[in-house]
């Protein structure tokens, strides 16, 4: 894992330049300018944008505003995918930056998840996590960590800290050198559609053989 | 923004284990019934238990049904019912905090008007349609119990209505363990909204059930143990002829 630490920190400090706009039938008292972000790829939309929610909340009378939700093109932004995937997924062919429509009102019940607080998306941060560790180690490295740990890996995620969250992490990416690997590897493939596919991957051949079969549609 | 990522170098990795259903489905005792020797409960075990289930669900008219995922042999199990709610929910102490107060349609509209537990006037009634779906988790190896309720105008019903509807003895089991409590997620084959029980801790009061079952002797179908469990907590009832059923089978 050490010497593959460039690629995570490029991983972790990837960026998009996004900017935000306020659907033109929200209700204002001023007019409403855009508001430019750069996100981070790893991180969630709903847990990032605070600053741009108050931009907006600043035009907006109390009533006029409930839960914010986002869109790219007609389409409804899952929260709970990182931004990396959602602008993979949606937008990757598009010119920079990546156009983001802000909502307050009509939220989409049946697309959407709802994201009551800060809390929600550290509770489906940390069940993917689990989800992931079961596979690869029966979860007992998530397990036998303390809530301590499970909060740094959530804090460092939160606050942009590599080192910090990377101190847990390295934990759940180890196995016993006699294992060789881990028992299964975790990973989803996201479809154009929105719609994916989760298992257990295989050794190394098994693994390159099964992605090109998923390929072949 | 970025120059593509160098591809961190290969690691070795354990010996092959495919992770889905291919294998020629030779019938043998449910325990046996899996592609691989450390499955427990694999994805094979879990459609043949759902179709006993669901077996015995036609027999007695219970509605459930099984959906296939188009092109593939995965699939889910799915329910769908109508409950009556009195506009005003019952009132009293603890005591009859467990007495049902949700009474499938047949039954409510034969409920006489001057009900004395009623402490208000009725002023309306609403339906609140229910589904449940069982899909199987892989990650996991067990099933897992996703719902979702909305009113007959398409309404859906938030997680705080949920948890109102949910009996006062469930309650504070479900606040202990934070990874036990109904979460919103999305339906892993349709992609939309549902409440979920998280599966996590479903291994650990399986596995007494199961180990107890062949202790004594008598077989179990693991997706009527389970959803007895798991049921109730949210609404979801089985007649107690599953059980009888499932000691019938094999």
């Amino acid at each position: 894992m050490t010497d593959d630490k460039d690629v995570l920190r490029d991983v972790w400090f990837g960026r998009i330049p996004t900017c935000f706009t306020l659907y033109q039938d929200e209700i204002t008292e001023r007019e409403a300018e855009p508001y430019y972000l750069l996100l981070p790829r790893v991180s969630y939309l709903t847990l990032v944008t605070d600053k741009v929610k108050k931009h907006f909340q600043k035009v907006m009378r109390q009533e006029d505003i409930s839960e914010i939700w986002f869109e790219y093109e007609g389409t409804p932004l899952k929260w709970h995918y990182p931004i990396g995937l959602l602008f993979d997924l949606l937008a990757s062919s598009s010119a920079l930056p990546w156009n983001i429509t802000v909502h307050f009102k009509s939220f989409p019940e049946k697309d959407l998840l709802h994201c009551p607080s800060k809390d929600a998306i550290e509770a489906h941060f940390m069940s993917c996590v689990k989800e992931a560790d079961a596979l690869k180690h029966k979860s007992q490295v998530i397990n036998e960590m303390q809530k301590k740990d499970h909060k740094q890996l959530w804090m460092g995620l939160q606050n942009d800290r590599f080192d910090q969250f990377w101190a847990i992490n390295r934990k759940l990416m180890e196995y016993p050198a006699e294992e060789n690997g881990f028992r299964y590897i975790p990973f989803r493939i996201y479809q154009k559609i929105i719609k994916f596919l989760c298992s257990k991957g295989c050794e190394k051949e098994g693994a390159l053989s099964m992605l090109k079969s998923y390929f072949i549609f | 923004m970025g120059t593509s990522p160098r591809l961190p170098s290969p690691m070795p990795v354990a010996p092959p284990a495919l992770g889905w259903a291919t294998g020629s489905g030779a019938e043998r005792s449910w325990l046996s019934f899996s592609m691989e020797e450390d499955e427990f409960f694999g994805e094979k075990t879990f459609q043949h238990c759902c179709a006993e289930f669901i077996r015995h669900s036609q027999q007695i008219g219970d509605g459930w049904e099984w959906r296939t995922l188009k092109d593939s042999s995965e699939g889910y199990m799915c329910k769908t019912h109508f409950q009556i709610k009195p506009e005003t929910l019952m009132s009293h102490s603890g005591a009859s905090a467990c007495v049902q107060t949700c009474l499938p349609i047949e039954e409510a509209l034969e409920l006489p008007l001057d009900d004395s537990e009623v402490t208000e006037t009725t002023t309306g009634s609403q339906v609140i349609k229910y589904e449940y779906h069982v899909l199987y988790s892989c990650s996991y190896q067990v099933p897992v119990l996703y719902f979702r309720a909305s009113f007959l105008d398409g309404r859906p019903l938030a997680l705080k209505d949920i948890w109102e509807r949910i009996h006062e003895c469930y309650k504070t089991r479900l606040l202990q363990e934070p990874w036990d409590t109904i979460t919103q997620q999305e339906h892993p084959i349709l992609g939309q909204p549902f409440f979920v029980l998280h599966p996590c801790k479903t291994d650990e009061f399986m596995t007494p059930v199961l180990k107890n079952s062949q202790k004594i002797n008598r077989s179990v179908n693991y997706i009527t143990s389970w959803l007895s469990v798991v049921g109730p907590v949210v609404g979801l009832n089985l007649p107690l002829s599953y059980a009888r059923a499932a000691s019938e089978d094999e």
